[in-house]
């Protein structure tokens, strides 16, 4: 008599330990964002009869958090990649600088404003590509590391920025750039219907008033970006090679994967999404500065983390991204709109950045 | 019969230190070849001249009849010569079909191939393939490497260089890190693949292995051949005494406590 293995059938397909602790670590920022919500809720109602959650509060935060996402996007990639960017911010302020710079330029010179306004845009975008791509030659190929390298580069674009721009905000832009930064795709005017692009003629100020604003076009811009970086990431074989490089160099290379290719191209990544938050800058403050994105990049890189990347590389995603900025986006506008001194959003972002981190490492210990 | 591989007199010199002195092998298809010698023997030193990590400066290496030489790994692998280092060179983020696909990833096209995306179903469909082609199991094809032991790594980074048509297989201490269990599912993978016609040379220094899977065992000692033995016309002593040469045995008068170890183990 023969004796028959244990019938594989029992077992059934559960959750192991590894696996749970994995959806804790996956889901907590959406169970914080959630928190933070209906807290800043009940707070704005207790405190200043106020509904937190509003059509033009929800706006706000996205708008806010719309400088936040798109370098935290370009974090994502090289952080991905085992690397990191520090000098997007610096880059945003250089982008928005020679777009502001181009466009005043062609304005002076009497071009339309069509033209003046694209041709200062591409230009804010394209100039991007130099220190990306310098970035990149010297991270894969020269092996500076990437702290070192994207801190160079970043005290680099910073003077260059104030060079070119004289340290002075560059102003006299061409019409129709202010509206194009601050205006919305849609306008809904109760009763009176849905309006693309521009907001109706209105008569009264009451009238005026009565007109909702839907999705600003910054908001509008980044979450085109957004999309395109998640198919990227998640969806292509380039997003797979960073995912390698990050988990193992080594390994990656041994694979024939084209590594110092994939990381010169994140890199011009990189810096082509500062350059689309330069331009955007640029647009809603019709101005340049060298100084816009002071503040971003390390605002950026506190939403990625709170997404659950790894600052070894090899992890986080698109959505995370997304869910850490919105944290960041929430509490600001939040505290903001409680009348709290806007130096605790300070306090408040440093301590869920501990806390993520800290959820990380318990979540990696426990499934050991 | 015409062995697939030979290396005839395979030299390298690192200044004053010849490292591997005229070492010849011949592998046949079918067989599991023991590369078995002390720390320091040219092991290591001849296999990377193998795997075209090394480039031999003396000798001449023939594979499937035709001479070759490697100017890097890359060419002999794409020969077939597929080397699995104790790091195994998997990618531990990623999952077991990314791993094996790891820079060759099978790719959906759209708009005549403008948009490409990964077809990540039919990679781990071909993984699984591939995987039960040599009765490996890993219970879930989505797990991260990570959450793998170590004999499944093991099998994952067999199983890619099967897929991709190894026809000869290095391994390098395959057993090293594993528990008695993993090691056992090991040696048998590794009959597996030489029964479906891919040879294998595994360097190891456990001699319980070596005489579990191999069926000819090459010592070296000092850079040299210094014997191949049919694992089964052969013992453990008669192996460790080669390796450690048996003059030493002899001088000492006592046999070398690694004998010893191999004796009760045995």
């Amino acid at each position: 008599m023969t004796v028959q293995p244990a019938e594989p059938a029992a077992v059934k397909p559960k959750r192991n330990r590894i696996e749970n602790l994995e959806m804790v670590r996956k889901v907590w920022p959406w169970a914080f964002l959630v928190t933070l919500i209906v807290l800043f809720s009940i707070a704005s109602q207790a405190a200043n009869n106020v509904t937190f959650l509003s059509s033009r509060s929800i706006q706000g935060i996205l708008l806010y958090a719309t400088q936040v996402l798109l370098i935290g996007l370009a974090q994502t990639f090289v952080i991905i990649a085992a690397g990191i960017d520090l000098s997007s911010g610096w880059v945003l302020g250089f982008a928005s600088v020679v777009a502001a710079l181009v466009m005043q330029t062609l304005h002076a010179a009497g071009m339309s404003p069509v033209v003046t306004i694209g041709a200062g845009m591409l230009g804010g975008v394209l100039v991007t590509i130099v220190p990306g791509l310098i970035n990149g030659l010297l991270i894969a190929r020269v092996k500076v590391p990437p702290f070192i390298a994207t801190l160079g580069m970043g005290i680099l674009v910073e003077g260059v920025a104030l060079l070119i721009s004289g340290g002075y905000p560059i102003a006299k832009q061409p019409p129709y750039l202010g509206p194009l930064g601050n205006g919305s795709l849609l306008y809904f005017w109760p009763d009176h219907g849905l309006y693309f692009f521009n907001a109706p003629l209105t008569v009264t100020p009451a009238e005026a008033q009565a007109v909702i604003p839907l999705m600003p076009n910054p908001v509008f811009i980044t979450i085109i970006v957004m999309l395109v970086c998640w198919f990227i990431l998640a969806k292509t074989q380039f997003g797979q090679h960073l995912y390698a490089i990050g988990g193992n160099f080594e390994a990656a290379v041994r694979a024939g994967i084209p590594v110092k290719r994939t990381l010169v191209k994140v890199y011009i990544m990189s810096a082509v999404l500062a350059g689309i938050a330069g331009v955007i800058w640029t647009a809603r403050f019709t101005s340049g500065a060298y100084n816009a994105g002071e503040t971003t990049t390390l605002n950026a890189i506190a939403a990625v983390v709170i997404g659950g990347a790894s600052m070894f590389g090899g992890e986080g995603t698109v959505v995370g991204t997304i869910i850490g900025a919105l944290i960041i986006g929430t509490i600001q506008y939040g505290l903001v709109l409680l009348g709290v001194s806007p130096f605790w959003q300070y306090v408040a972002i440093g301590f869920v950045v501990i806390l993520a981190v800290v959820m990380d490492q318990f979540g990696r210990n426990l499934g050991k | 019969m015409t062995p697939l591989f030979q290396a005839v007199n395979l030299t390298k010199r690192f200044g004053g230190l010849t490292a591997a002195d005229s070492v010849s092998l011949d592998v046949n298809v079918g067989e599991v070849i023991g590369l078995v010698g002390d720390n320091g023997a040219g092991k290591s030193t001849f296999i990377k001249m193998v795997a075209g990590v090394y480039q031999p400066d003396e000798g001449e290496l023939f594979f499937e009849s035709r001479l070759v030489s490697f100017s890097g790994p890359r060419e002999a692998r794409d020969l077939g010569i597929e080397t699995i280092y104790q790091d195994l060179a998997l990618a531990e983020n990623l999952d077991v079909g990314a791993n094996i696909f790891l820079g060759r990833e099978i790719k959906n096209r759209y708009m005549g191939g403008a948009i490409k995306t990964l077809n990540r179903t039919k990679m781990r469909e071909e993984s699984a393939k591939v995987l039960s082609r040599l009765d490996i199991r890993i219970p879930s094809l989505a797990q991260q490497i990570r959450n793998l032991s170590g004999g499944q790594r093991q099998s994952v980074a067999i199983a890619r260089t099967i897929y991709w048509n190894a026809k000869m297989v290095i391994m390098d201490e395959p057993t090293a890190a594993l528990g008695v269990t993993e090691q056992h599912k090991v040696l048998t993978l590794v009959r597996t693949l030489c029964d479906q016609g891919v040879p294998v040379i595994i360097i190891s220094h456990n001699m319980q292995d070596v005489f579990a899977v191999a069926d000819r065992i090459v010592v070296m000692r000092r850079g040299k051949k210094v014997g191949e033995r049919f694992a089964k016309q052969s013992t453990p002593d008669e192996i460790v005494s080669l390796m450690v040469g048996a003059e030493a045995v002899h001088e000492m008068g006592v046999i070398p406590r690694a004998l010893n170890g191999v004796q009760e183990a045995v």
